[in-house]
């Protein structure tokens, strides 16, 4: 079966939806309407653009351009985690932009060659759609994981520099923080795991079955992207910030106050 | 370069923190046994002091010597190992106490260590903690309780050079007077302390140095 087409008509009748958060932010006061509007209208340009480029993307079908597209998606991804982590761009945009190529390539890579597996393991339908999803993924649990590592490191320096004190070694001092990091990086993905198939019904799972395939395919793609967003988020993270430590710790393994952004000072008596 | 005799030195060290000067030229010197107590107004730099020689800061000019060996990057995690170090807020984290002696004794340096219960417990009872501390959450402990668990940890971890940061200002005079006799009376121990407490002040076996003024009293 194939999937229905939405015409121009029917996509605009779906914004007409939007007349229930409106009547109710007028109602309310939510002051919702402006950012709203301008995330949908921001949303709807870039998925018209994405389209359109997806659709010669896909048609060309070639692998230079293909893994150029998703070197450029692995980029985007960086800047997005690193702006959202709180540490200076300078510091942390080569470690994480070579830990999200290494991770997302050999998950790919695997997925494509040994899962699938495909005749043209760099087919475009495959490795864009794939790579999206897991760039996306992990992106959120980077940001997660970097911030709460550094802050945390920041916040308990008090306690870090204690067990440095004691005789540890960085390796020692710093594995509570990772663990930490990691696994609240990890949080919101078991949680939509936990409930996925039940609650709600995951959006590749949703795509593949309106694309005509029956459920049982979907589930099982369902499966494997969730194997493979799992695995990618918890190495990337734990990648990323083991590539980080050089540059963000001195040789005293002492943390540099001038990785954050907005960076406090040591009260010294 | 190895500097004999002086078990730690400070050899003219200046301090600048965003522009302002916490030390300057500063030189003094504990040699082996000592119990050296600091002395200086707030913000004169008596906790930077301790912070230089382990190597969580890194001095403007001048050079820190330990055992001999100046203090850089590679001696620094060397200086970690020997000495035993308890700063004033004593920062040691959340859990219980019986999960921080365990973090402690899993250290790969600290593993040939005796951490065992009849130890700990002994170590409790001489600074009076009772021996059901070890199962309470570190949150809960008052600011002296914490003070006698880092002294307590401080003591397992068999080191003889002890650098110690305002540790009896929360406990009360006898208990003041019982950690004070404890490394006083151990002359194989060398002590560098930051204190105004009268009870380590007036103790004859004691040199006091004033950091402000860059001089022994």
């Amino acid at each position: 079966m194939e999937i229905v087409d939405l015409s121009i008509v029917s996509l605009a009748l779906v914004f007409l939806l939007l007349t229930l958060p409106v009547i109710l932010s007028l109602i309310f006061d939510f002051t919702l309407i402006k950012p709203l509007f301008y995330s949908i209208i921001r949303m709807t340009i870039q998925l018209i653009l994405i389209g359109i480029f997806l659709k010669y993307l896909f048609l060309l079908n070639n692998t230079l351009i293909n893994l150029i597209w998703l070197m450029i998606m692995v980029t985007a991804a960086v800047f997005s985690a690193v702006r959202g982590s709180s540490i200076k761009i300078t510091k942390i945009a080569i470690p994480c932009f070579f830990s999200f190529s290494v991770v997302t390539f050999i998950v790919i890579l695997y997925l494509n060659i040994v899962v699938i597996p495909l005749d043209n393991i760099f087919d475009a339908r495959y490795l864009i759609v794939l790579g999206g999803m897991l760039l996306g993924n992990s992106l959120r649990g980077n940001i997660v994981g970097i911030s709460r590592f550094y802050k945390s490191i920041r916040n308990n320096s008090k306690k870090y520099l204690y067990v440095l004190s004691l005789g540890s070694s960085q390796y020692e001092a710093l594995l509570p923080y990772l663990r930490e990091s990691v696994q609240l990086a990890l949080k919101p993905t078991l949680a939509s795991m936990a409930t996925m198939g039940i609650v709600a019904l995951p959006g590749m799972m949703t795509g593949v079955i309106l694309g005509g395939a029956s459920p049982e395919v979907a589930i099982k793609y369902q499966i494997m992207i969730m194997i493979a967003i799992v695995v990618s988020t918890i190495t990337s993270v734990v990648l990323t910030i083991l590539m980080t430590l050089r540059v963000c710790f001195n040789s005293y393994g002492v943390l540099r106050q001038d990785v954050f952004i907005t960076s406090k000072t040591n009260k010294i008596k | 370069m190895r500097i004999k005799n002086a078990m730690i030195k400070f050899n003219h060290i200046h301090l600048n923190f965003n522009g302002k000067i916490i030390i300057q030229n500063l030189s003094f010197e504990v040699k082996h046994g000592e119990k050296v107590v600091l002395i200086g107004k707030s913000g004169s730099g008596k906790s930077s002091l301790l912070g230089l020689l382990l190597g969580f800061i890194e001095p403007s000019k001048g050079k820190i010597f330990f055992e001999g060996i100046r203090v850089d990057k590679k001696s620094a995690w060397y200086v970690r190992k020997k000495v035993a170090y308890i700063d004033q807020d004593v920062s040691i984290g959340d859990g219980k106490v019986l999960d921080l002696l365990n973090f402690v004794s899993k250290l790969k340096t600290n593993k040939s260590l005796d951490f065992n219960i009849s130890k700990v417990n002994g170590l409790f009872c001489d600074f009076e903690l009772s021996n059901d501390t070890i199962n309470q959450d570190l949150e809960n402990l008052s600011g002296g309780e914490r003070q006698r668990l880092a002294i307590v940890i401080s003591i397992l971890l068999e080191r003889n050079i002890f650098l110690l940061d305002e540790v009896t200002s929360s406990l009360d005079k006898p208990l003041k007077k019982k950690v004070t006799d404890y490394f006083v009376e151990r002359e194989n121990c060398t002590c560098l302390v930051i204190s105004h407490d009268s009870i380590w002040l007036d103790n004859p076996a004691v040199k006091v140095f004033d950091v402000e003024e860059g001089k022994w009293r």
